[in-house]
């Protein structure tokens, strides 16, 4: 464990730059303090790189002897004390990263900043109202997602989940579209749901390892051997402890992700939420729900996460296939990308249900590419969203001619969204089919894995099928006389995209070293629990 | 790494070095400069290759292992390392080569034919674009010939697959070529989904990507009796599944029935696209696929590889007789023909099978180049129909339009008819006839007892030069074939003649049918001076040159038996065992199969379309069928878009309404509770108590308040009651 403030720096500079937000004299000002803290944000989260450098040390240096045994950056104080004496327990702050979080709070950092030079144009929104509230809350909204990615105490993710809520919630309410209202309502009751269920695990792992032992330590919980004897033995209500719980804190994390049957919240918080707030959710606040499953789920409870295997790996299939089949019917281009989102995530879940160390991998890097790639389709969708007004599929065409560099732009976009190899969508599917169709090899009783893979490849298929007829009924065919003068991407809206383009492709070209070197440590550790 | 490898990973980082700059600043550059860009880098590929072509053949067979590098650690699955590197033999550098050569001609003749066609779309030029898309096809391309894994092989196979994409729609303002650029992107999807089960399975069962890798994890597999042999599935061992999921990718891209119906369709790209992509190069990548993946074929994998080669070649060569767009029938010879490469695969003729693809790219590239300057020349006229005596005002492109007709029919002079069995002929011709003997000799040769070794005249690999071969079990000896396999292929070998000189007939010959398209015809030098290079091309491509280089490579394969493959352990001296009989049985079936199918055509339509269109209209239920190419379009259109779309539909509106409807249901629901417990539980009932109380306190108030009028009496009068009453009540009680 090696002590270190850079993720306090990381969590909290945003909020103080809330704060600065809201005492400083114009909204221009405003503006740049947001651009600058995200900015800095960005700077400092590439200070991790020092502990997860890809030179020299060899991979036991960096990830330590099992999971959670080595971890970087680690503030942990006590916050509330419960009861009395030396061994009472304790809700702690405690921050740490490892390779499990550290791809996550780099693409938070930079998602972020990418969403925040996103808002520059707010003045030109159609509400354009309360510059220096987006703003504040914005950044809220960041202090919570790396708070959420750094906490290792239980409680405190748990704080920090709900720290995330509220702000996503106002910004999509107040500056969303026509069914603001709705969509944000729907949104924040969904996750909330979620959040209760959670609010009940939380409880029970700490009532229920044995007296002495309470803790709500994330990595304290999954290694300790008496605590998971406990976990194994006891009863909730009637039910087996773990599968219950594991079923509580899956629909809860089940909401984020999000899988099917409770996916509907994404479509119309997609449509509603202005570009950066979609750029957001699809690349950061839907990866919760993986991140979650993969820091509590699986390792505290990994035996029920065999029990559920089944189940889970299922359901992956269903979004893979069912999200691709209802993106291929849409109209509306926005909700086209969100359920493209909901397919993707399903080889998230599958590569992680089968609970093999390629599974994982396969997952995690799906987690990042879509991070990488659906932001940038959102934010291809509001570029000409900004221009047409409107987000009918049908009514564009001929975009590539008016917008030449725009238009090669998109296209690497959705290839990337496509899975073409060379770039970062095709490392994490053809991870998750090959682990998948492997699985036997690691858990002989998974019979089902084989035909899963089977049917999870026709993805690849559909996937084509839709994101090609998008292109070309968005960006081929003759140009349109009331799209004839659109103007080409501006500098700003470049410079958005580049950075993503550039980094699909470096995902796609090196996986191992942009990627891969600094999670796979980390995720064998979690395999290794599953034994 | 050795310097051979260096020149070939130069080679292939040149085409996009040129990709990135014409990317970045190919709309600087303009016409005709990016094309030149892109022209420049291939030609240098182009000699790099030929550097390392001859380096390597003054290299002996240590020499040759020497030159070969470690593959470096790409990326880890699970546990299992991922290694890429170059794959470094003798088939690889002539495919290089082969590719890097086509490719800089037809470069060349697109910087003339683009100038002319490119600035179409709707003032935007567009030239750029094209070179850009050019030089990443090249790329791609020459990244699998060099692929030494199976996933670097699939990488650039997806590449490869994009950049057909893009070609075929760079007319993207035009429906249907955008709709021709998804139609092949999708259909070599579902080939890919065959061909990503398959990785699974490597993955699985031989727990290595590279070809080596996986080729003896496979070898040992079969010798233990591993599980991809022991157990089957549907009748099948694992072994073959494996097998012909993994080529399932080679019928998608190579277009093999059932997945051959975006080929005809591609010819909505631009004709160079026709040229390099979906004749030369691209589409037989899927028979290099084959011939890479050889020795994972079971024999039963094999007879399926056969006989997906039959059908295809079979029902190409029909549809082809009755096509009238120059480059439609180009497109259908070109399946047809990689129909008789898989054939060859399929039957065990390794090298005939490259070798035939070899000679097709030089011919093939050269036909559709032809076709290219006879639309650019007669105004974008495609039609045959309306073509004719064009040989007057081109005659280049006639004379090497008709090279590339004889090399596809198969011009030659069988050897057995030769003094010293001595070889003339072009490129298609010797290709064919092998393929064909060893078809023979698969179906006849062991029950007629003629497998006596061939002379060594046949013998082009002597032993050191036997790069792949593994020490292992002799092979078992092979099934024989249904004689269906010999006899469809060899009828077909009529055909081919015939509906090639139709269309050479019918383009340059005879009259000319449309006035105003003959007046107009020209050629340009720029475009015929890579027609010339590579009909020469075609004449040099033949048995002495590309044959020994394919050869030297053929893999010894320990499961499956290939006749011509190098040294069975039994024929060391003899790379070969097609005997004399099967060339002798050839000769008289096939020998002169061009002059029948070219006297044919020519009896046909020596004086126009009239006698064609009689026998059409007399056979009008076959010639319907033929046509319509079998309705497999309408029968996809119908079955699966149809379907797709249909499924696309009901999960929409079972989301909608049934998913979604449950949650604003849920939402509904605690909305009305929370009014009843508001309005009526709450209000109505609570509070009502609440109230009522309140209520019953005020009326209580009333009733208390009345007597309470102010008035001192009164109140004397009610105290002096209340105190009587209680006097008496303890008084009496």
């Amino acid at each position: 464990m090696e002590h270190g403030n850079l993720l306090n720096w990381l969590i909290f500079l945003p909020t103080i730059a809330a704060v600065l937000c809201l005492i400083v004299p114009s909204n221009r000002t405003v503006k740049l303090i947001a651009v600058l803290a995200t900015g800095l944000t960005l700077l400092l989260s590439l200070g991790l790189f020092q502990h997860f450098a890809w030179w020299g040390t060899a991979a036991g240096d960096v990830f330590g002897a099992g999971y959670g045994q080595k971890l970087y950056e680690v503030t942990k104080l006590t916050w509330i004390t419960l009861g009395e004496g030396a061994r009472a327990p304790k809700i702690e702050y405690f921050v740490g990263a490892d390779g499990l979080s550290f791809p996550l709070i780099l693409l938070t950092t930079v998602v972020t900043f990418l969403a925040c030079l996103a808002s520059w144009n707010i003045e030109h929104w159609k509400i354009n109202k309360g510059i220096r509230g987006y703003f504040c809350l914005f950044l809220l909204l960041e202090t919570g997602m790396l708070g959420v990615f750094c906490s290792l105490d239980f409680f405190l993710f748990y704080i920090f989940w709900e720290v995330m809520l509220l702000p996503m919630y106002f910004l999509i309410g107040v500056w969303g579209g026509p069914r603001k209202e709705y969509a944000a309502i729907k949104f924040f009751i969904y996750t909330l749901v979620g959040s209760v269920l959670m609010l009940i695990v939380l409880l029970a792992f700490y009532f229920y390892a044995p007296v002495g032992l309470r803790t709500f330590s994330l990595i304290e919980l999954a290694n300790n051997a008496a605590i998971q004897d406990a976990f194994k033995a006891a009863t909730f209500l009637g039910f087996r402890f773990a599968p219950l719980m594991f079923v509580l804190l899956f629909i809860g994390f089940a909401i984020k992700v999000p899988v099917f049957p409770f996916h509907t919240w994404l479509p119309d918080a997609h449509v509603e939420a202005p570009t950066p707030i979609s750029m957001i959710l699809a690349g950061i606040l839907l990866k919760m729900g993986a991140y979650g499953l993969l820091r509590i789920s699986y390792p505290i409870l990994p035996t029920a996460g065999m029990w559920a295997s089944y189940a889970l790996g299922l359901l992956g299939l269903v979004n893979i296939i069912y999200g691709a089949l209802c993106a291929m019917a849409q109209t509306d281009f926005k909700r086209l990308v969100a359920y493209s989102s909901i397919s993707h995530m399903g080889y998230v879940l599958l590569g992680i249900a089968i609970m093999t160390p390629a599974g994982l991998q396969g997952a995690m890097f799906q987690v990042i590419a879509h991070g990488i790639s659906s932001p940038m389709c959102f934010f291809l969708v509001g570029v000409i969203y900004d221009r047409a007004h409107h987000r009918e599929i049908n009514r564009f065409g001929g975009l590539w001619l008016s917008m030449p560099v725009y238009g090669s732009l998109a296209t690497l976009g959705f290839f990337a969204s496509l899975g073409l190899p060379g770039l970062c969508g095709f490392i994490g599917e053809f991870w998750v089919l090959v682990a998948t169709f492997s699985a036997q090899a690691v858990w002989p009783w998974m019979t089902w894995a084989k035909p899963f893979a089977v049917i999870a490849a026709t993805g690849v298929i559909l996937t084509a099928g839709y994101i090609l007829w998008m292109i070309q009924r968005v960006y081929l065919g003759p140009q349109r006389e009331e799209y004839k003068g659109f103007p080409e991407a501006s500098a700003r809206e470049i410079a958005i995209l580049a950075p993503f383009a550039a980094l699909a492709l470096l995902l796609g070209i090196l996986p191992d070293q942009s990627l891969f070197r600094f999670m796979n440590g980390a995720l064998n550790q979690i395999a290794e629990l599953f034994k | 790494m050795s310097t051979i490898e260096l020149l070939l990973v130069t080679g292939v980082l040149l085409p996009l070095a040129s990709f990135v700059l014409l990317a970045f600043v190919g709309s600087k550059l303009g016409k005709p400069a990016s094309g030149w860009v892109a022209v420049l880098a291939m030609a240098a590929s182009c000699v790099l290759a030929a550097v390392a072509l001859m380096q390597w053949q003054g290299l002996d067979a240590a020499g040759r292992a020497a030159a070969r590098s470690a593959p470096v650690l790409w990326a880890t699955l699970g546990g299992m390392p991922i290694k890429f590197g170059v794959n470094l033999d003798s088939l690889t550098l002539i495919m290089f080569f082969m590719v890097t050569f086509v490719s800089t001609w037809i470069f060349v003749f697109s910087v003339g034919y683009m100038a002319g066609h490119s600035d179409e779309i709707d003032g935007v030029s567009k030239f750029h674009r094209f070179f850009t898309y050019l030089s990443l096809f090249g790329f791609s391309m020459l990244l699998l010939v060099i692929a030494d894994s199976l996933l670097l092989l699939f990488i650039a196979w997806e590449l490869v697959g994009v950049c057909s994409y893009l070609l075929i729609g760079y007319y993207f303002h035009k429906k249907s070529a955008s709709d021709a650029g998804i139609k092949a992107f999708v259909t070599n999807r579902v080939g890919d989904f065959g061909f990503i089960i398959g990785l699974g399975m490597v993955v699985l069962f031989l727990g290595d990507l590279s070809l080596a890798g996986a080729a003896e994890r496979f070898h040992h597999e079969f010798t233990a009796g591993g599980p991809l042999f022991s157990r089957t599935f549907c009748g099948l061992s694992l072994a073959t599944w494996m097998g012909m999921l993994l080529f399932c990718g080679a019928i998608g891209k190579s277009a093999q029935f059932p997945l051959h119906v975006w080929l005809p369709d591609a010819m909505e790209g631009p004709t160079p696209v026709s040229a390099l992509i979906h004749a030369a190069t691209m589409v037989a990548a899927g028979v290099y696929l084959t011939a890479r993946i050889f020795v994972l074929l079971t024999p039963e994998a094999q007879q399926f590889v056969a006989i997906i080669g039959c059908i295809t070649l079979t029902l190409a060569a029909l549809v082809a007789i009755v096509q009238t767009d120059i480059k439609k029938v180009l497109a259908y010879s070109t399946i047809s023909q990689l129909g008789y490469m898989m054939l060859a695969m399929g039957v065990g003729a390794w090298i005939a099978a490259l070798f035939h693809l070899l000679a097709h790219a030089f011919f093939k590239a050269l036909m559709f180049l032809g076709s290219g300057q006879v639309i650019e020349g007669c105004h974008h006229e495609q039609d045959i129909r309306k073509m004719g005596g064009l040989i007057r005002k081109m005659p280049v492109t006639g004379l090497t339009f008709l090279v590339g007709v004889l090399a596809i029919a198969g011009a030659g002079i069988p050897a057995l008819w030769m003094p010293n069995h001595m070889k003339l002929g072009l490129g298609g011709y010797f290709s064919k006839d092998e393929i064909l003997a060893v078809a023979w000799h698969r179906v006849y040769g062991e029950n007629h007892g003629e497998n006596e070794v061939a002379a060594g005249a046949e013998i082009q690999n002597p032993k050191s030069k036997i790069e792949n071969a593994t020490v292992g079990t002799p092979p078992p000896e092979p099934r024989p074939l249904s004689p269906l396999l010999f006899w469809i292929p060899v009828l077909m070998a009529y055909v081919t003649p015939f509906y090639m000189m139709r269309c050479w007939w019918l383009t340059f010959m005879g009259k000319p049918r449309d006035r105003h398209v003959h007046e107009h015809a020209h050629e340009s030098p720029l475009m015929y001076v890579p027609l010339v290079v590579l009909a020469l091309g075609t004449f040099v491509s033949s048995y002495y040159l590309f044959r020994p280089l394919v050869a030297a490579a053929a893999p010894h394969p320990f499961l499956t038996a290939s006749y011509d493959g190098a040294a069975a352990e039994a024929a060391e001296a003899h790379a070969t065992m097609i005997s004399h009989g099967a060339h002798a049985a050839l000769a008289t079936r096939v020998g002169l199969a061009f002059v029948v199918g070219f006297v044919l055509a020519w009896l046909i339509y020596r004086k126009g379309l009239a006698v064609g269109e009689k026998l059409a209209a007399a056979l009008k239920p076959v010639y319907t069928v033929l046509v319509h190419k079998f309705y497999f379009d309408e029968l996809y259109g119908l079955v699966l878009i149809g379907g797709t779309m249909a499924l696309n539909a009901v999960s929409y509106a079972f989301d909608k309404f049934v998913v979604d409807g449950l949650v604003n249901l849920a939402a509904f629901v605690t909305e009305r509770l929370s009014w009843f417990s508001g309005m009526i539980v709450d209000q109505g009932v609570v509070d009502g108590a609440v109230n009522g109380v309140g209520r019953g306190t005020w009326s209580l108030g009333g009733l208390v308040r009345s007597p309470q009028v102010g008035r001192i009496r009164n109140y004397i009068l009610f105290a002096a009651t209340g105190v009587a009453v209680v006097v008496v009540w303890i008084a009496f009680v």
